[in-house]
């Protein structure tokens, strides 16, 4: 590691002043591109800096916060600083592998700068992988799957199934109309806990309240929650903490919106 | 109970968090070719939960740390396997592990406390909301702890920034 920085310190060839313009730029578009769909910091971090150096800068230095990120390149005498703002839109696991992939083939030097603003243009416009539907069918089976874990019958399977996949179309229309997040998020919840609550108020099975438990799962911020621990535990204290609250504030929106629905329906709580 | 149960329990464990990890693997938009390394994933990280708390009694913390750093550790095989960042496999998998409900109890903990009529009865409520919360959190911390143990013991290097 260290020998390697040390030649890429001395032997590279400093660039020109708009080479260097167009590092920074794709290089902040790498981290943004990351640091948008779920990325944890220091995969950001380290991701920004390997594309950087290997366009032929000789130094990143990068600052990641939580919703933005700063980058000054080095190279020879010169340096430029840029920063981007970010917001933080779904998790979307497709253009981490499609980031990833690039930043390997210009580290084999397989890709030159042209080359990699080309392939950021295509991966902001990337086709859908999954259609609406088969997303809403496989939350909803995500869904019955927890209710089974959870200990439930065939019964709760299957209303946990129909209330989550209910709950992820409603999602997904909000979504699109650009709703504020937490307030389809409390939507969310109190439709799938409303649906939920067939199954204790028609006696479908002896452990009803599994069907509202699971149901709503579909809304627990699995990444925020998971990035923030490992943010916390590898040093990036300000993004663990703010992904942490973001995803305590979900959480007590779904229990918001899961204590409308059984006020609503009253079914005894879980 | 007898072995056979616990075998039967294990695998219907492991079915259904595969599952499960399908199912957050598409919400999460994950390349399609890396969908079987989410399901393995989930399946024995899970399992491995299930069993370490049914045989040798671990409680629901260790076992999630178990869980999860065998998942972090399959993560790194299946990244080379299916040539993609580690955080599809782990984070798909440990995702079935994020403690929901213990959250939503929390949660609900402290809405109950606003509209306590009677001071005195929010000592339970109290103590119980501190302890669904507390555990959330140690969960929430040992399945980060495990999805990046093969980082934070073998594969340490000179920070890059």
């Amino acid at each position: 590691m260290r020998e390697q920085d040390t030649r890429s310190r001395y032997h590279k060839l400093p660039l020109e002043r708009e080479a260097l313009r167009d590092v920074i730029d794709l290089a902040l578009w790498a981290g943004q591109l990351l640091l948008q769909h779920g990325a944890e910091s220091a995969r950001v971090e380290e991701s920004v800096h390997r594309l950087g150096t290997a366009l032929g800068a000789d130094w990143i230095d990068v600052l990641v916060s939580p919703n933005v990120i700063a980058i000054t390149t080095n190279s020879g005498e010169e340096f430029r600083t840029k920063i981007r703002r970010v917001i933080t839109l779904g998790v979307n696991m497709r253009i981490i592998d499609e980031v990833n992939d690039i930043s390997r083939r210009v580290t084999e030097e397989k890709m030159d700068r042209f080359d990699v603003r080309q392939q950021f243009k295509r991966i902001d416009s990337l086709p859908p992988q999954y259609s609406r539907w088969q997303i809403v069918i496989m939350v909803g089976l995500a869904c019955g799957s927890f209710s089974r874990l959870f200990g439930g019958d065939w019964p709760v399977f299957i209303v946990t199934f129909a209330a989550a996949s209910v709950a992820m179309t409603v999602r997904q229309i909000l979504t699109r109309r650009y709703f504020n997040g937490l307030m389809i998020v409390v939507i969310t919840a109190f439709i799938a806990g409303v649906i939920a609550s067939i199954a204790t108020v028609l006696h479908l099975s002896p452990k009803p309240e599994i069907a509202l438990a699971s149901s709503v799962l579909l809304l627990v911020p699995g990444v925020q929650l998971i990035n923030a621990a490992e943010d916390l535990i590898k040093g990036h204290v300000v993004t663990g903490i703010t992904r942490g609250i973001m995803g305590g504030l979900i959480s007590l929106g779904i229990a918001l919106g899961l204590a409308l629905a059984i006020q609503l329906m009253g079914v005894p709580n879980l | 109970m007898s072995i056979l149960d616990l075998i039967g329990l294990v695998v219907q464990d492991a079915f259904w968090s595969a599952l499960a990890a399908v199912g957050f693997a598409v919400l999460f938009n994950v390349p399609k070719r890396t969908l079987m390394g989410c399901a393995l994933g989930g399946a024995f990280g899970h399992g491995l939960r299930t069993l370490l708390m049914h045989t040798l009694g671990f409680d629901l913390e260790l076992a999630t740390l178990a869980g999860s750093t065998l998942i972090g550790f399959l993560g790194l095989l299946f990244a080379r396997r299916w040539k993609a960042p580690l955080p599809i496999f782990t984070v798909s998998a440990a995702v079935t592990m994020v403690p929901g409900s213990l959250a939503y109890r929390t949660m609900m903990g402290i809405l109950q406390l606003s509209l306590l009529t009677d001071p005195a009865a929010g000592a339970t409520i109290l103590v119980e909301t501190s302890i669904t919360g507390i555990r959330t959190a140690l969960i929430l911390g040992a399945i980060g702890v495990g999805i990046a143990a093969p980082s934070l013991l073998f594969f340490r290097n000179k920070p890059v920034v």
